[in-house]
């Protein structure tokens, strides 16, 4: 993730005043992660599983509390089951990950593992009747980012962000 | 020690400021008839009642926040703790109702050798307590819930449930999340 959609992220994250992030590292958001630590704007959290980490949020968001998980495909999957049950209690939440698999994905993973990502991301969030948007070029970053915080409150469900193309890679 | 004594005693404790969440377990179907002043999110299991209370607390940082989670959800997760530890909310109280098997169906690892008390000491919690008696109850909880420091207890109980009437099957989903909502937006606190 470059320099600039690190900052087009950042920028809207305080227009929509999400002040509250949460996160398990992974690489290829690890640009932004960092960079909303180092900001006082934001209060960030490192969590250690990502289940919980969803949960954290969804009490956070339910409780009125703007905030946003980071993760990637495979957090979605270690996570679903909480994803599950915030759709199931309509809890608002806002989720951006990394589309690891997607296709052009050269991040250096075992394409039999990324192929694996391609073949489930998407039809895990369907499962799961989780609104997502794949967001591949920077253009859209900052409208992508708005309206889906915008109708995550409004239908009261998690929304994901799946970052790919030139906005990650 | 059962767990029911030791719900009416917190009811007598707290007010309609705190918020409580409780696990889908035997608590919740407890809790629920003792409960009915202050917002109560009944009914998260499998690991999510103890991080969803933490987010509870991060948005409401002046209210107390109680998670009453129970053995078998929490044994689901234990790496909650090192979040809830390394956040340390001073708002946040958890209580595990810890009655050693899943409901009717054999024994959990609290019956074996897992203690959750040193689980949570080792993720970092400094505040902990398992408590035998409600005796220990009283004094361990009031405490905590008159200071502002992160506190996790393990409340020993006995199996099985105490045969009480109540709505808490019709209570569930959707209605129960709304009145939640509706509840905090009664708080001036409340940012939406």
């Amino acid at each position: 993730m470059d320099r600039d959609s690190v900052q087009m992220v950042i920028e809207t994250l305080k227009e929509e005043e999400i002040d509250l992030v949460v996160t398990l590292p992974e690489e290829p958001t690890y640009p932004l992660t960092e960079a909303l630590r180092s900001d006082p704007f934001f209060q960030t959290i490192t969590v250690a599983g990502e289940g919980h980490g969803i949960a954290l949020c969804g009490g956070a968001s339910l409780g009125g509390r703007r905030c946003l998980f980071v993760t990637g495909i495979a957090g979605l999957l270690v996570g679903s089951w909480a994803l599950a049950q915030m759709g199931f209690y309509s809890v608002p939440l806002l989720i951006m990950a990394s589309y690891r698999g997607d296709i052009g994905d050269r991040s250096g993973i075992p394409g039999a593992s990324l192929f694996l990502f391609n073949q489930v991301g998407e039809p895990l969030l369907d499962a799961l009747r989780v609104p997502y948007r794949v967001i591949n070029q920077k253009s859209a970053l900052k409208r992508q980012i708005q309206d889906a915080h915008f109708s995550c409150r409004s239908y009261g469900t998690p929304i994901v962000l799946l970052l790919t193309g030139e906005v990650l890679w | 020690m059962k767990r029911f004594d030791c719900l009416k005693l917190l009811a007598s404790w707290i007010d309609e400021q705190v918020l409580t969440v409780t696990s889908l377990s035997t608590t919740a179907r407890e809790w629920s008839p003792l409960w009915k002043r202050g917002p109560n999110f009944y009914g998260l299991n499998l690991g999510l009642c103890l991080p969803f209370a933490l987010g509870l607390s991060l948005a409401f940082p002046r209210r107390k926040v109680i998670a009453l989670d129970s053995d078998g959800s929490l044994l689901l997760d234990t790496s909650s703790l090192i979040t809830v530890a390394s956040v340390n909310p001073p708002n946040l109280l958890a209580i595990v109702f810890d009655n050693q098997c899943y409901g009717s169906m054999g024994p959990t690892a609290t019956s074996r050798k897992a203690d959750l008390e040193k689980i949570a000491q080792g993720a970092g919690i400094t505040v902990t307590g398992t408590l035998q008696t409600v005796e220990q109850f009283a004094s361990s909880v009031k405490k905590a819930l008159d200071r502002s420091e992160l506190s996790f207890f393990v409340a020993k109980v006995e199996p099985g449930r105490e045969p009480i009437e109540n709505d808490y099957m019709r209570f569930d989903g959707r209605p129960m999340r709304d009145a939640f909502v509706e509840a905090l937006r009664r708080y001036p606190d409340y940012r939406d």
